[in-house]
């Protein structure tokens, strides 16, 4: 007779799950759909910590727990103690956002997906293991994937780089200066090429 | 009790010094302010000259600060200008010879006694541009519209920012309007829209600048200099009150115009 395969502790906080070991995921959800179910209304509104002594959650069981969790009327919140949260593509869960225009000789360099809320200004470098995202002008260099993660992309509202960089790829704009575009755009790596497509929100 | 205004760039060679002397010489002039212009480029003085005030140092910048002199003794006062005064830097020591506590005090010590205290920052980003700074309430950055100049001017801004200068202002310095329109300069839309930070005003290159600077006479006092009207105008925008950008358009006269103009029947522009 093992160990329940998942403990709830109430904190001041609200309550935290811990996944045992050698949980089984099926037996973690029906033990925790089973008490929630039975104390109902008592944890609605409350935050929940996800802790894992398996070293690691799926995205689908994280997005599970979520669901059942929210039916519920609770918050799952990101975890920060030593037995955290460990997802299967670590580099895209953490996001940076930054709320200002990132100046010339500026370096933002970040694990996760950075997000500018302003303008990238040339000589300006943005390194992230993720996803770039600039809700402005790019027109420094940005490197996106820097450990590797060629399915990184880089995307603004105008894409005027000095220099893109995804995973281990280096690409220069074309010599024509001319009539850049001026809407929206996303680089991505096809084929070890970088390539820039519109990105269309009005689909 | 005044305030302490750092003039700046980043870059070389686009207009500090100038900028420096002709808002400083026209807050005195026409703002009826108490001025102390203060340069602090030790080793590579140059405020001086375009003041034409060389000939009249006897202690600087560096003596005061090692408490050699007292600070009135090394203060210089323009006889032309009522209320105009000029701190003037070493030129035989360079910018090791000050800290930037040092110049924090000195600024301390000049703001009670005069409105307005600009102090001309050295090019760079090292230790002249530390020391310019660290007494400084406020800041404004020159640049010229060339990629170069606003690609340091940026570096500058943000150094500013990091600093906790609020909302420093641009003087874009330079301009030639018929490259502007060739399309073969960038136009001040361009530069706003990678700096911005307010503008506070355009000078457009003038040949006067030249030769004001080799006489050591300040071009705002020149009514007939365009880059003066433009330090003009700033000296009014920095005193609050509200002046649209200069036309800067060089049209060529017509040939009746040039007739009458011949003739004293038309003003030459």
């Amino acid at each position: 007779m093992g160990n329940k395969p998942v403990i709830i502790k109430g904190t001041k906080d609200g309550i935290t799950i811990i996944l045992e070991e050698n949980s089984n995921f099926e037996d973690v959800e029906k033990i925790i759909y089973e008490k929630l179910q039975s104390g109902r209304n008592f944890f609605a509104g409350g935050k929940v910590y996800l802790k894992s002594k398996k070293g690691f959650v799926s995205e689908e069981e994280y997005k599970k727990l979520q669901e059942i969790l929210t039916n519920f009327g609770m918050s799952l919140q990101e975890a920060d103690s030593p037995k955290t949260l460990i997802f299967p593509k670590p580099n895209r869960s953490r996001v940076l956002l930054l709320k200002r225009t990132v100046r010339s000789g500026q370096k933002i360099s970040y694990r996760g997906t950075v997000v500018i809320l302003g303008d990238a200004n040339p000589g300006s470098e943005i390194v992230a293991t993720g996803d770039i995202l600039v809700m402005g002008a790019l027109r420094g260099m940005a490197h996106a994937g820097a450990e590797g993660d060629v399915s990184a992309i880089v995307a603004a509202f105008r894409l005027k780089p000095t220099q893109l960089r995804i995973a281990e790829i280096i690409s220069r704009p074309p010599e024509d200066k001319e009539d850049l575009p001026q809407f929206p755009e996303i680089a991505r790596l096809k084929d070890n090429i970088i390539v820039i497509e519109p990105y269309n929100t009005l689909k | 009790m005044g305030e302490v205004i750092v003039i700046t760039s980043g870059k070389g060679g686009v207009g500090k010094t100038t900028t420096t002397a002709n808002l400083g010489t026209g807050l005195a002039l026409y703002g009826n302010k108490k001025v102390v212009l203060v340069d602090a480029d030790i080793g590579l003085r140059n405020l001086d000259v375009v003041m034409g005030l060389e000939n009249r140092i006897v202690y600087d910048l560096v003596d005061v600060a090692n408490g050699m002199c007292r600070l009135k003794q090394a203060l210089i006062k323009d006889k032309r200008f009522e209320n105009l005064y000029l701190m003037p830097a070493a030129q035989t020591k360079d910018k090791t010879a000050v800290t930037p506590e040092q110049m924090k005090k000195l600024c301390e010590d000049l703001k009670q006694e005069f409105d307005y205290v600009l102090v001309d920052s050295p090019a760079g980003i090292e230790q002249g541009f530390k020391n310019a700074v660290a007494g400084a309430d406020k800041a404004i950055i020159v640049t010229t519209p060339e990629v170069s100049a606003v690609r340091d001017a940026d570096r500058i801004v943000g150094l500013l920012e990091a600093s906790g200068f609020e909302e420093p202002k641009l003087v874009i310095n330079r301009l030639r309007p018929d490259m502007v329109r060739r399309g073969d300069m960038m136009d001040i839309d361009d530069m706003i829209d990678i700096l911005a930070i307010e503008l506070l005003g355009v000078v457009p290159e003038d040949e006067k600048i030249v030769i004001s600077t080799n006489r050591g006479e300040p071009a705002v006092a020149d009514e007939s200099s365009k880059a003066g009207k433009a330090y003009r105008n700033m000296v009014s925008r920095l005193l609050g009150q509200d002046v649209p950008l200069m036309t800067m358009e060089n049209v060529e006269p017509s040939f009746f115009d040039k007739l009458r103009m011949f003739f004293g029947l038309k003003a030459r522009t």
